[in-house]
């Protein structure tokens, strides 16, 4: 039987801001590779979303403008998008848009409500959290390494889990250790920008939740990952062996 | 000057001479030192350039931007101090003019957000925007702060006027609201619809006033067009300087200009209008931009015409931009390529020249480049898969972050072997770098900042230059 997803990419004309593209570009190739139809849906700033018959839907990051454009328009939805998550929905968030899942996140002076997809909410600290970032993670059987920028200093509540602990950077407060959230199938994470690519463990991760979503089992292929694991690897030693300079 | 600005300013030629007699670079450290001593130097040098300042800025092209037109101010005769190698901070403009006793003209290259420091304390008489793109977000930050900081320098210094690319929404918005601070703004851009570009908008598609998204009658490249909002008048203001009859091959570019005329044109060389043929043996569309910026700048500055075209003419400033080798043979072609626009236009560029060649995508993430390289995913790699896929273009990806560029390319459909040197890029080629008859095929090396001075030093040792 031939298999066939849908990715909701949403609004990536306002939040495009570090390459989030590469994360499309990845799901989309890794699908193709093992004979995975990927049908995917640029939800433009006019357009309604709808994620009835979705499997994935990607947030990426924006400036503060057009971050808070994005909320409006996704509160007016936010009901839908919750019956999605609650059903299982794989939904993976990055930078702005993993801020945008919790209950509030602060712009300038100003508090601002958020989709409450989970148990979080995130304030500003200072100074901006800047650099490159691994973190040790279940979803992924290599070390998920990025690299973050972000002013917010996010808080989980007392039963959501952390996508990972930081084994070099700053993650979600710069404190606490833990960097981005785990719920279900939603994937948030401060990791900004082309997340997938070198760190094929979260991209199978979030394709095998759809497929297992929509057909009952995942099945997935094994590929030939040599490149971005050394890819992996190479920045990993980096940040370990204290090579990374300021 | 006073006895701490002399000091300052003799620490700071000491420093120059023991950088020169020890073959490093002084583009920079003269004037960290001189600063150092007096943070107020800048402004007492400033007062011995005798005839004015013009400060170029904007993210790509201003280095280029910046030497051609202290060029043709040379040619027409006058003393100039200007930096050159496109240290463009404080540090480098101040090194600049540490030498000499006075200078007819300054001509100094800015860094976006130096621009709030250096105007006060040069109070040029024009201040140069040539673009805004997306770059180094890790250290500039958001366009919205860099556009901020620009509002902020104009304000900071109100007799400078901007001379800014009117083609360009995101240049445009600082224009505005620097115009409603009280700066005098004039415009150029292109005056004749462009053929389509293949590359995408990456940035800037929505109104700077009411966030509508832009409508385009044509566009040149990445968001520079003739655009106008739907909704509102934010719209691409009327052009005082404009090219026409524009011609852009793998040669280089030539265009008309045509000025203000009569009360529109003070103090410029020929009392303005034109028109002028400009013709120059490198660039792309983007240069076209560059060079009637430049053009401009230099008409307001009283040179004339003739004495541009021939700084032109005997461009070579050997700065990596667009630098011909040939090395083993082999033609190498060495450019920089720092954010996902100018790579876009370099990759525009390269798909120009359609004999079969071999390309060298260098990437690194020291300080000066901006640590972040998300960016790569940014750049329209895809357009390259299928002449790849046609045996036309072989790939190998260098720099500190060549792991990275090697995966960007495997998902653009490009299998890409790496390595860290030139020769080691032509090596990794193996029999991909040479053509059915056997011979070299060309390469094009592509590199980041830091990489690009690697690059360079690599091939001025083993290569030739052409």
């Amino acid at each position: 039987m031939s298999r066939s997803l849908a990715i909701c990419h949403l609004f990536p004309e306002l939040l495009n801001l570090y390459g989030d593209g590469g994360n499309i570009l990845t799901l989309a190739k890794r699908l193709e590779w093992r004979g995975i139809e990927a049908r995917i849906r640029e939800v433009r700033v006019g357009d309604v979303p709808s994620f009835s018959d979705a499997d994935i839907v990607f947030i990426g990051g924006g400036s503060d403008r057009e971050q808070r454009i994005v909320c409006e328009k996704l509160l007016a939805q936010k009901a839908e998008l919750k019956a999605y998550t609650e059903d299982g929905g794989a939904l993976l968030a990055v930078c702005g848009g993993y801020q945008l899942l919790g209950h509030s996140y602060v712009m300038g002076e100003e508090t601002l409500e958020g989709l409450s997809l989970v148990d979080l909410y995130t304030d500003r600290g200072s100074p901006r959290l800047i650099g490159n970032i691994a973190i040790e993670s279940d979803v992924s059987p290599q070390p998920i390494v990025g690299y973050e920028n972000h002013g917010g200093r996010t808080h989980l509540g007392p039963g959501v889990t952390p996508l990972g602990r930081v084994a070099f950077g700053h993650g979600n407060d710069g404190e606490s250790g833990s960097e981005g959230c785990l719920e279900k199938s939603i994937v948030g994470t401060y990791i900004h920008g082309p997340l997938l690519p070198k760190n094929p463990g979260v991209a199978d991760w979030v394709i095998a939740r759809a497929l297992e979503r929509r057909y009952g089992s995942a099945d997935l292929e094994p590929l030939d990952d040599e490149e971005e694991l050394a890819a992996n690897e190479v920045m990993y030693h980096r940040l370990m062996s204290h090579q990374e300079k300021d | 000057m006073g006895i701490r600005a002399a000091v300052a300013q003799t620490a700071g030629r000491a420093t120059t001479r023991l950088l020169k007699l020890a073959g490093r670079p002084a583009s920079q450290l003269p004037g960290r030192v001189a600063l150092a001593l007096d943070p107020s130097l800048l402004s007492e040098l400033a007062k011995r350039v005798r005839l004015g300042s013009i400060v170029v800025c904007g993210t790509n092209g201003k280095t280029t931007t910046t030497n051609v037109l202290a060029r043709a101010v040379q040619r027409a005769g006058h003393s100039v101090w200007c930096n050159w190698r496109g240290a463009n901070m404080m540090a480098g403009a101040t090194s600049a003019m540490l030498f000499g006793k006075e200078a007819d003209w300054a001509v100094i290259e800015a860094d976006e957000l130096s621009c709030v420091h250096l105007l006060p304390a040069l109070e040029p008489r024009w201040l140069v925007l040539l673009n805004l793109f997306r770059d180094q977000l890790d250290r500039a930050g958001e366009i919205d702060r860099v556009q901020d900081s620009l509002v902020e320098a104009l304000s900071l210094s109100p007799e400078t006027g901007l001379l800014v690319c009117g083609d360009d929404p995101l240049s445009v918005g600082v224009a505005r609201r620097a115009a409603e601070a009280g700066t005098k703004v004039v415009a150029f851009g292109i005056d004749e619809a462009m053929p389509e570009p293949p590359d995408r908008v990456p940035e800037a598609r929505f109104c700077q006033v009411c966030g509508a998204e832009l409508g385009y009658e044509w566009r040149a490249y990445a968001q520079l067009g003739a655009f106008a909002c739907p909704e509102c008048d934010f719209a691409r203001p009327a052009l005082a300087w404009r090219a026409r009859a524009i011609d852009v091959t793998r040669e280089g570019v030539a265009f008309d200009v045509l000025g203000p005329s009569g009360g529109d044109a003070p103090g410029t060389a020929e009392g303005a209008a034109g028109p002028w043929r400009i013709e120059a043996t490198f660039g792309g569309t983007y240069m076209v931009y560059n060079l009637l910026g430049a053009f401009a700048a230099s008409q307001l500055a009283g040179v004339p015409a003739e004495a541009f075209q021939r700084a032109l003419d005997g461009y070579d400033p050997k700065n990596g931009r667009l630098q011909h080798y040939l090395l083993n043979g082999r033609e190498v072609v060495l450019n920089l390529a720092k954010n996902p626009t100018g790579f876009n236009q370099n990759i525009s560029l390269m798909l120009t020249d359609e004999r079969p060649k071999a390309a060298f995508f260098v990437i690194n993430d020291d300080y000066n480049d901006g640590r972040d390289i998300s960016w790569i995913w940014d750049v329209d790699f895809e357009r390259l898969a299928g002449v790849a896929a046609e045996g036309k273009l072989a790939v190998v990806a260098g720099g500190h972050r060549r792991n990275d560029v090697q995966v960007r390319m495997k998902y653009a459909g490009i299998h890409a072997p790496l390595a860290s040197t030139v020769a080691g890029a032509i090596e990794a080629l193996g029999e991909a770098g040479y053509g059915a008859n056997g011979a070299p095929l060309p390469l094009y090396a592509l590199c980041n900042y830091s990489s690009l001075w690697i690059a360079k030093a690599e091939l001025d040792r083993d290569g030739e230059a052409l």
